[in-house]
């Protein structure tokens, strides 16, 4: 690159146009979740004129957020969440990690085929009302297992896993089995050590897929006690149920949450299901960007 | 853009020598295997790993191939006392004479469409203006910045755009009424609710996928900038005859790969901005299927024009799959 000195005013010039391009991008990107924030956190009797453009709080009350912490469904639906992801992924990580091992020794009998059936699933999808006669015939509509064992194993996760298996040098799978470890042993005292980043991509990758699931839960589950926290801010913000959340005798007689403002309500609804992946956002940048940069998930 | 992340990640970095199918399997692993061993020997050696490998099998056989029994239902007119009977092709005939199923598709090429135009250059974009960026902090911080959108929910993100385009006040209308244009409900309009899938498409995936097009960037030889500096290239001329040059695969195959993937247009972000005003203008053949059988309870129908979906999809994924590994040597696996 040119150094500093060397640089002609037009180059500068350009240079200024691309960094206030790309941090347009970044205002574009980031202002609306910003608003949402502030308005989120605003005193209760100022969000009604609240500028969509503002990302300061009016005043400051932390009134939303703690009626909305407080409500009922939300606490279900956070409860619903965690518990339903945290299975999720784990079930995913360990089934597709047992898997790929497998799928990974070349000599494996059967393996090109096992591949190719694989493959067959992510070329092919019947449809949303085959799986959900399935589910309805496994008796398992409105469980949440029908959520959680939906895509617990995904088949691209599974083939990265393959890849990174098969990088694994025979050196020390071979030591291992000199000082008689069986294939048990060998992968889950060598071969899941060695995996703990991929695992841990893969882990990530699940966690978020499975948390911002709704699709699966919004129509298997009737009962609104085993809602996940997506399908109850969908049912408030998308559809609009504002019932749902405020309850109709507050909304009656415009008592207690009725008298917070709908908009910021929303806002406070919008950020706490958001909450917990901007928790792990720096696992994510880490892993996810290792990820995709390094290609084959290595180091 | 409608891809996972799996997908992409396994498209853009594969390089030839995976696990793929038609491959050769490679010589043996770390169990040696002669090709004179017996059954009995292969069952010995190789039961450990199809125990484990059990789970996953049953999971893929369960939730992936007993569906696809189930869709014989496209084939059956479905009756609330079983079984249900054998018609053959009548529902395809009904769908294929049922005006809405020409709206919905004429939408979903019409959507997806837009999107391959619109969506997928931005990306590039991005990542040819990061590439640019000298200061390694100010590209981190834009980078995290432009990230965040790819891993929240469409339900998130409906929610944000509902509140951004409110024709009361939202960001954007805000902005046009400073400059003297009156309000538009963007959501409820059906002239423009097709720009909104565009614009919240690119708000949620153009920093994420610039990911791909830069690590491709950063896999460029530098010697070939350096060769092009002694040359007296100035920035554009770097970028147009080393850069995209150097990234041009990584495009044609997430081109490619965004063509098998015309028929699906997003579920998931459909169904979160659909409402009754817009309906008829971003209904696609998912939504279809989903009101179809989920709401009125046309099952049989609704299974019909999933597998026609899900057939022709396979078609032009399948397709897509076999023309880019043709051309640029990646393929989807």
């Amino acid at each position: 690159m040119a150094s500093q000195s060397r640089r002609t005013p037009l180059e500068r010039v350009e240079y200024v146009l691309i960094v206030s391009t790309l941090l347009l991008l970044v205002v574009f990107t980031v202002q609306p979740l910003l608003n949402l924030l502030a308005l989120s956190f605003s005193d209760p009797s100022k969000v009604a004129g609240f500028s969509g453009l503002s990302i300061i709080p009016d005043g400051f009350s932390p009134d939303v957020w703690a009626l909305l912490l407080q409500h009922p469904n939300v606490q279900r639906g956070i409860f619903n969440s965690i518990w339903m992801t945290a299975t999720s992924v784990v079930i995913g990580v360990l089934g597709t990690a047992l898997m790929a091992w497998g799928l990974s020794r070349p000599g494996l009998p059967g393996r090109r085929v096992i591949f190719i059936l694989v493959l067959v699933t992510i070329v092919f999808e019947p449809g949303i009302i085959p799986d959900y006669f399935l589910m309805k015939r496994m008796g398992l509509l409105n469980t949440p297992w029908s959520v959680i064992m939906y895509k617990a194993i995904s088949a691209w996760y599974l083939i990265i896993l393959v890849r990174f298996f098969e990088e694994i040098p025979r050196e020390l799978l071979e030591a291992a089995e000199l000082d008689g470890a069986n294939p048990f042993q060998t992968f889950f005292l060598v071969v899941l050590p060695l995996a703990k980043s991929a695992l841990a991509t893969i882990a990530l990758f699940y966690l978020v897929l499975h948390w911002n699931e709704f699709f699966r839960a919004m129509i298997y589950l009737n009962d609104q006690s085993k809602w996940p926290l997506q399908v109850v801010l969908r049912q408030f913000v998308i559809e609009g149920d504002k019932i749902a959340i405020v309850g109709a005798n507050n909304a009656n007689n415009n008592i207690g949450i009725a008298q917070i403002n709908i908009r910021a309500l929303k806002a406070g609804m919008i950020l706490i299901t958001i909450l917990p992946i901007l928790a792990i956002y720096p696992l994510i940048l880490k892993f996810f960007t290792k990820g995709t940069m390094s290609g084959a998930l290595k180091g | 853009m409608v891809a996972g992340d799996g997908q992409k990640i396994a498209a853009v970095t594969s390089d030839g020598n995976v696990p793929a199918v038609g491959e050769r399997v490679r010589s043996s692993g770390n169990i040696p295997l002669s090709s004179t061993t017996s059954l009995g020997a292969k069952v010995r050696q190789w039961w450990p790993y199809y125990a484990m490998m059990a789970p996953g099998l049953l999971f893929f056989f369960i939730w992936h191939y007993v569906p696809i029994w189930e869709a014989k239902m496209a084939f059956e007119q479905v009756r609330i006392i079983p079984p249900n009977i054998w018609v053959g092709l009548k529902n395809f005939q009904q769908l294929f004479s049922s005006p809405i199923f020409y709206q919905v598709l004429a939408n979903t090429l019409i959507i997806s469409g837009m999107k391959i135009l619109f969506v997928f250059p931005v990306p590039i974009i991005v990542a040819l203006l990061l590439n640019e960026i000298r200061s390694g902090k100010l590209r981190g911080f834009v980078q995290s910045a432009i990230y965040l959108p790819h891993f929240l929910s469409w339900v998130v993100i409906a929610g944000v755009f509902i509140a951004l385009l409110s024709p009361t006040d939202g960001a954007v209308n805000q902005i046009q009424n400073a400059f003297g244009f009156p309000s538009v409900n963007y959501m409820t309009n059906t002239g423009t609710i097709r720009w909104v899938l565009v614009i919240s498409e690119i708000w949620r995936s153009a920093g994420w996928d610039s990911l791909l097009y830069l690590a491709a960037i950063f896999a460029i030889d530098p010697q070939l900038y350096e060769a092009a500096e002694m040359d007296g290239a100035n920035r554009w001329q770097k970028i147009w005859h080393v850069t995209i040059p150097g990234i041009v695969p990584t495009i044609a195959t997430l081109f490619i790969l965004n063509m098998g993937m015309f028929l699906s247009a997003d579920l998931n972000q459909v169904i979160n901005m659909q409402n009754d005003v817009n309906a008829s203008t971003i209904d696609i053949l998912d939504t279809y299927v989903y009101r179809l059988g989920l709401s009125t309870g046309e099952y049989a129908l609704a299974t019909a024009a999933g597998l026609f979906k899900a057939v022709i999809g396979m078609i032009l994924v399948v397709s897509s799959h076999l023309v880019s590994k043709r051309l640029t040597g990646k393929g989807l696996w």
